[in-house]
């Protein structure tokens, strides 16, 4: 296996992530508001007992929204080679995956509306085994990947 | 050619019976209550009778409708089936779409001598529906057989006829049941079983049957905890000789073809070009007398077998290797495995013991304070076998790439190899969680498609550089590289 992957994520995927990351925490962050205030009213417990859920939620918060897409984005890289895909992600797992441009069977780009506002897209290709993605590109790019992979899935002699 | 057929007119009679599986289980609660209310008086008995032929010749008029409504034609390139009733609906399937034409046989067909055919088509899985004929004469069976098959012109064509390459005994049958390892699924049947049972009975009833057998739980215990398992044991092997009664393997060029089942016969076909990994598998019971069964895992084959199909339920293991290349030559390989490296064994048996190392202590710690005695400690018991466990599985994992083939070994209670040829794989992927970053390990999978999704050849904790070059090496140009 060749080194790192020389391709990365758009740099505004970072944004992205917190954002997604923070809606995601939302629910979280109310339970916890809701868990302090009914130790506080039915369980009789100082302000300082109460604060507990909402400062492990929020401590949480700080990795996901803070810390993870920093890293998240400083791993993710991906290169589009002539025979084969190459990607690595992961923060504390780190994943490697390779897979041969002869196997991919359709490639798509897609746009979720938080995306659409920074102009970023997902790249999802299929093999008979699934579908992988390289998300978080910025449009642009993301449509020359995508036509650069179907153009070199089209070349592939079938081996 | 491109006449409307109709079924075998058994179809009538097929129709009829399972409208009437339907129906029954609406006509059971009704006839129940009205038995229960009324007794058994001359009247209601009569009611009932009545109600029965009245529902048994409605199910056979619409069995006769439906029968009647049923065509199928082959013509030009596509296989057209015409159903309904009331709601009539056609179905078409190009002819290049399917995927294989199976026959299979149930007591019903059976009884009349034809056949129910199943066309089942290609990567479709559930958004593209497979066609079933309920009974077709064998002449009928055999010339759409032809129509469909012979538009794959490659099969006309290589046609030496077929040649049986392996038949599974009476002997081995039994082997088979026995050694099979579904102990576990037949004795939840048993509980499953026994608590309907329970339901049935009353519960008076049962204690006082548990009290006469047995007086105390040890020996209630020592009696139905062998009595359960010998009866799972039979159920299992009934199952097995259930499914698997004169399992025959066939192959006529490029296509391979199974026969299995004693009340239902049922046939198979696979064709060799959509075979993606073959698992040969030593259970737990049968690795000791050198026995394995093999599976195929195949692309999109049916609804259901997109997962795996067994090839060949019991065979020596010895045997696999010329059985492999007789069957499927292009899986036939044997290479000697390359081991993990010793410092993964510490892994291995952290895994198998953790989990168990964990429940221990939470059990013996809730015993103490439950009931204030050290007996909960005996939950440790369970912690060397699983450490064995551990151990076994890094002795036994290895992997291979020699002829363009992958070769993965690992255990999963029994021992199993994978084989998948490299231009069969989908993808491959290197992970290494922080603790496999530490000590230079990785995990290595290697995806093949089959049915919905991949299904992986894994090698946990290898050596990361051997992971990074076996990865580099199942590529493209691999073996020039």
């Amino acid at each position: 296996m060749k080194g790192e992957p020389a391709e990365r994520l758009d740099p505004r995927a970072i944004k992205v992530w917190r954002i997604t990351g923070l809606l995601n925490l939302l629910p979280l962050l109310v339970g916890a508001g809701v868990a302090g205030w009914a130790l506080m009213r039915y369980g009789d417990y100082s302000l300082f007992v109460a604060v507990l859920p909402m400062l492990a939620v929020l401590v949480l918060g700080g990795m996901i929204v803070g810390v993870a897409p920093g890293l998240r984005w400083r791993r993710w890289r991906y290169e589009i080679r002539p025979d084969e895909i190459d990607l690595q992600r992961g923060i504390l797992w780190i994943e490697r995956t390779l897979v041969p441009l002869a196997r991919i069977q359709h490639v798509d780009t897609r746009q979720g509306p938080l995306q659409r506002r920074f102009g970023l897209s997902t790249v999802v290709f299929y093999t008979a085994a699934g579908p992988n993605q390289i998300p978080e590109l910025s449009t642009p790019i993301a449509a020359e990947v995508r036509d650069r992979i179907a153009e070199l899935t089209g070349e592939q002699d079938e081996l | 050619m491109s006449s409307e057929r109709h079924l075998h007119p058994v179809a009538m009679l097929i129709g009829a019976v399972s409208t009437l599986r339907r129906w029954i289980g609406g006509l059971v609660l009704p006839g129940i209550v009205l038995l229960m209310s009324q007794g058994f008086s001359l009247r209601t008995v009569v009611l009932f009778l009545l109600a029965v032929i009245v529902v048994a010749m409605l199910a056979a008029l619409w069995g006769f409708l439906s029968w009647r409504a049923t065509t199928y034609v082959v013509t030009g390139n596509s296989f057209r089936l015409n159903r309904g009733v009331f709601q009539k609906s056609e179905r078409t399937i190009p002819l290049d779409h399917v995927q294989s034409v199976d026959t299979v046989q149930g007591v019903i067909q059976r009884a009349f001598g034809v056949y129910e055919v199943r066309i089942e088509t290609a990567g479709g899985g559930a958004s593209e529906p497979d066609a079933s004929l309920s009974a077709l004469d064998r002449a009928a069976a055999q010339s759409l057989r032809r129509e469909i098959e012979g538009s794959q012109r490659e099969r006309v064509e290589d046609s030496e006829g077929r040649k049986v390459l392996r038949r599974l005994s009476t002997g081995d049958l039994l082997i088979a049941g026995a050694t099979s390892g579904q102990i576990g699924v037949a004795f939840s049947l048993l509980a499953v079983g026994s608590q309907f049972f329970d339901n049935f009975l009353s519960d008076d009833f049962v204690r006082r049957l548990i009290e006469t057998l047995a007086p105390n739980w040890l020996m209630l215990l020592l009696i139905f905890v062998p009595v359960g398992l010998l009866l799972a044991w039979f159920l299992a092997i009934a199952g097995t000789v259930l499914a698997y009664t004169d399992f025959t393997l066939s192959r006529e060029g490029d296509f391979l073809y199974i026969k299995r089942g004693l009340l239902e016969r049922r046939e198979a076909t696979i064709p060799l070009s959509r075979i993606q990994a073959i698992r040969v598998t030593e259970g737990l019971l049968r690795q000791p007398f050198g026995l394995a069964a093999v599976r195929v895992e195949s692309a999109g084959y049916g609804e259901d077998a997109g997962v795996s199909t067994m090839l060949f339920p019991l065979l020596p293991h010895d045997e696999v290797q010329e059985f492999l290349a007789a069957a499927t030559p292009e899986f036939a390989v044997n290479p000697a495995l390359q081991k993990l490296p010793r410092r993964a064994l510490r892994r291995y048996v952290f895994r198998a013991v953790v989990g168990y190392l964990i429940l221990a202590l939470v059990a013996a710690v809730a015993w103490f304070v439950v009931f204030g005695s050290v007996l909960g400690l005996l939950a440790f018991i369970l912690v060397p076998p699983s450490a064995l466990y551990g151990w076994l599985s890094y002795r036994d994992s290895g992997w291979a790439f020699e002829e363009d083939r992958l070769v993965v070994r690992y255990r999963s209670l029994g021992r199993k190899t994978a084989i998948a040829p490299r231009r069969r794989l989908q993808s491959r992927e290197v992970a290494r969680s922080p603790f496999q970053r530490r000590v230079r390990l990785a995990t290595f999978v290697a995806e093949v498609a089959s049915g919905s999704g991949g299904s992986g050849l894994r090698v946990t904790d290898l050596d990361a550089g051997a992971a990074e070059t076996l990865a580099g090496n199942l590529g493209p140009h691999g073996a020039s590289a």
